[in-house]
């Protein structure tokens, strides 16, 4: 293995990273560009001079953009907090309590999260509205918590189903019920599949777009990613803010991803190669 | 034995009821309104409910028929994922390869490949939207500079380039995801299969061939069925790409019934759309659950 030439292997290296971060470098230099600068000819591809004129801009003339990140968080903590409360009870009764039909409830559980989002629109959105859910966190929380439910569901039911049963047995033996169990002898042991889980959730509740589209339509209670979209209106994209503003509305999950890479990787893979 | 089985009685009523309160949210996010859907795609109504409901029948679906923009976007959806799919199952076994080897600067590798799938969509589309700029994109900047084209390229505003873009930016965005499951499926296989393999002799390709790629099958149709049912409703994409211009070229089924519901305002035809979309999808996944169940 030792002969075999590795400089091959660092240039694909080199190349893959080099085109994943391309989108981002050039976004987070163009947000470093004075407006003059990202209009140049020649383009500039270092921007000179730079400039943090636009993410001041941002701070003082458009707190909508940081509302909008604002309630990306809000719906995000929301979502993933439910969504780990009743997938944990779900996945702990579905893998642990054999119960007579697990096996169908996992599989239609499953089912149902194939259901394209576009096709729970007309019907969710006419129920929001009778329900005055709409543009409400509330309303976006439940909607995120059903579409990321399933997932959550079977990444903690397939953690479950790897921890030893003795200790369980053992709580019983003592005359624990189970829901004791489950939350002071099970939670305890079960915390990195519930961090994983929880990240994985964070992060598609934070991106999730058609649903949060529709169902926060009005400007002060869209998400991140909706907002910035649909910030430039009619007229002609202002990329100095839109650069900037998404700068912004990314590096939360920048900074998700990078400390906590191991266990997305391990909880997005972990049901796909079982 | 009456001991036991009340025991077990109480076991499966505390069971149901920690899973009631999923089912109860999943039932009422993604069961019914599908149902509803459905209901309202044989139906006419008001958005609100207000003018009531009339039931028409096949009506929907028979003018659906005979609508080219629905076909068209049909087909969009369609040449949109078999021209993704592919190239990203082939760059993500590539990229699964190249992080199963032992380099340093491994985990900054594994980063940036992650980072593509775990940005939000809408606005991975934006970064790429910007760098095909036709006036002030990156990509016409160095194309122009470096002589490759005599004059900006209108990267969004022709349809073949516009599709073509379209396919790059998922490409980009989710081979990360297809390496990542693949990866995992590789570094799960027994290291001493390979000591085998060479002892007998077998070359490197012959090694992927005949150990690697069929122990790899299982997660490369989980990956390949995840991937081809997202692509299938893909919307926020075209959404922000190009609007699924110019004029319908990039026009995804999703953006179709989301202009229907929204932008006409015309509830039940929309439903018809994602009714249609659902139909695709869940042929689809119907594969996925045989392809999944346990063999016993």
């Amino acid at each position: 293995m030792k002969t075999r030439p590795r400089i091959g292997l660092y240039l694909l290296v080199a190349l893959s990273v080099v085109i994943s971060f391309l989108p981002i470098v050039w976004l987070i230099l163009t947000s470093m560009k004075t407006t003059a600068g990202i209009y140049a000819w020649p383009p500039q591809y270092i921007p000179s001079p730079f400039t943090l004129e636009n993410y001041i801009k941002i701070l003082r003339d458009s707190p909508e953009l940081l509302l909008y990140v604002l309630n990306s968080f809000i719906v995000g903590v929301g979502c993933t907090a439910v969504t780990l409360g009743i997938g944990g009870l779900a996945g702990y009764a579905l893998s642990r309590l054999r119960l007579k039909y697990a096996a169908a409830l996992m599989v239609a559980i499953l089912a149902v999260s194939m259901f394209p989002p576009v096709s729970l629109l007309p019907s969710l959105f006419q129920n929001f509205l009778e329900a005055g859910l709409l543009n409400t966190y509330q309303g976006l929380i439940l909607a995120h918590t059903g579409l990321f439910l399933p997932f959550a569901v079977w990444m903690l039911a397939s953690y479950f189903a790897t921890l030893p049963t003795e200790i369980e047995e053992a709580a019983k033996m003592d005359g624990m019920g189970t829901l004791r169990i489950f939350l002071t002898v099970v939670i305890p042991l079960s915390w990195p599949g519930f961090v994983a889980t929880g990240l994985i959730v964070f992060i598609f509740s934070w991106n999730e777009f058609p649903l949060a589209l529709v169902l926060m339509s009005q400007n002060a209670m869209r998400t991140a990613p909706v907002g910035i979209s649909l910030y430039p209106g009619e007229y002609a994209f202002p990329w100095e803010t839109i650069s900037t503003a998404t700068v912004i509305a990314i590096v939360p999950i920048l900074i998700i991803t990078a400390i906590f890479q191991k266990q997305i990787v391990g909880g997005l893979t972990a049901g796909a190669v079982k | 034995m009456k001991l036991a089985s009340a025991l077990d009685r109480r076991r499966h009523l505390t069971g149901y009821a920690f899973v009631t309160p999923t089912i109860l949210v999943i039932v009422a996010i993604l069961v019914y309104p599908v149902i509803q859907s459905v209901v309202l795609s044989f139906g006419q109504s008001s958005i609100d409910g207000s003018t009531g409901y009339t039931f028409v029948g096949l009506k929907h679906y028979a003018s659906l028929m005979e609508n080219e923009r629905f076909w068209n976007a049909l087909t969009v959806t369609l040449i949109f994922t078999v021209l993704t799919i592919p190239l990203e199952l082939a760059l993500g076994i590539g990229l699964a390869l190249i992080l199963n080897e032992h380099f340093k600067g491994k985990g900054l590798a594994r980063l940036a490949v992650l980072f593509p799938w775990a940005l939000p969509t809408a606005l991975n589309t934006l970064m790429w939207r910007w760098m095909y700029n036709a006036d002030f994109g990156l990509f016409n900047a160095v194309a122009l500079q470096t002589g490759i084209a005599d004059k900006p390229i209108n990267w969004l505003g022709d349809p073949t380039l516009a599709m073509l873009s379209m396919v790059i930016v998922a490409v980009w965005k989710t081979s990360s995801f297809m390496a990542l499951i693949i990866l995992a499926g590789l570094q799960s296989i027994p290291k001493d299969l390979y000591e085998a393999g060479r002892m007998d002799g077998m070359t490197r390709w012959q090694e992927f061939r005949e150990i690697t790629l069929p122990l790899l099958k299982g997660p490369i149709l989980v990956a390949l069925v995840i991937r081809s049912m997202d692509a299938l409703r893909t919307f926020e994409l075209p959404y922000n790409l190009t609007d699924g211009g110019p004029v319908t070229a990039t026009e995804s089924l999703s953006l179709y019934a989301y202009k229907v519901i929204f932008d006409f305002i015309d509830f039940n035809f929309g439903a018809a759309v994602v009714v249609i979309q659902f139909l695709v999808i869940f042929a689809l996944s119907l594969v996925y659950i045989l392809a999944l169940r346990p063999k016993d």
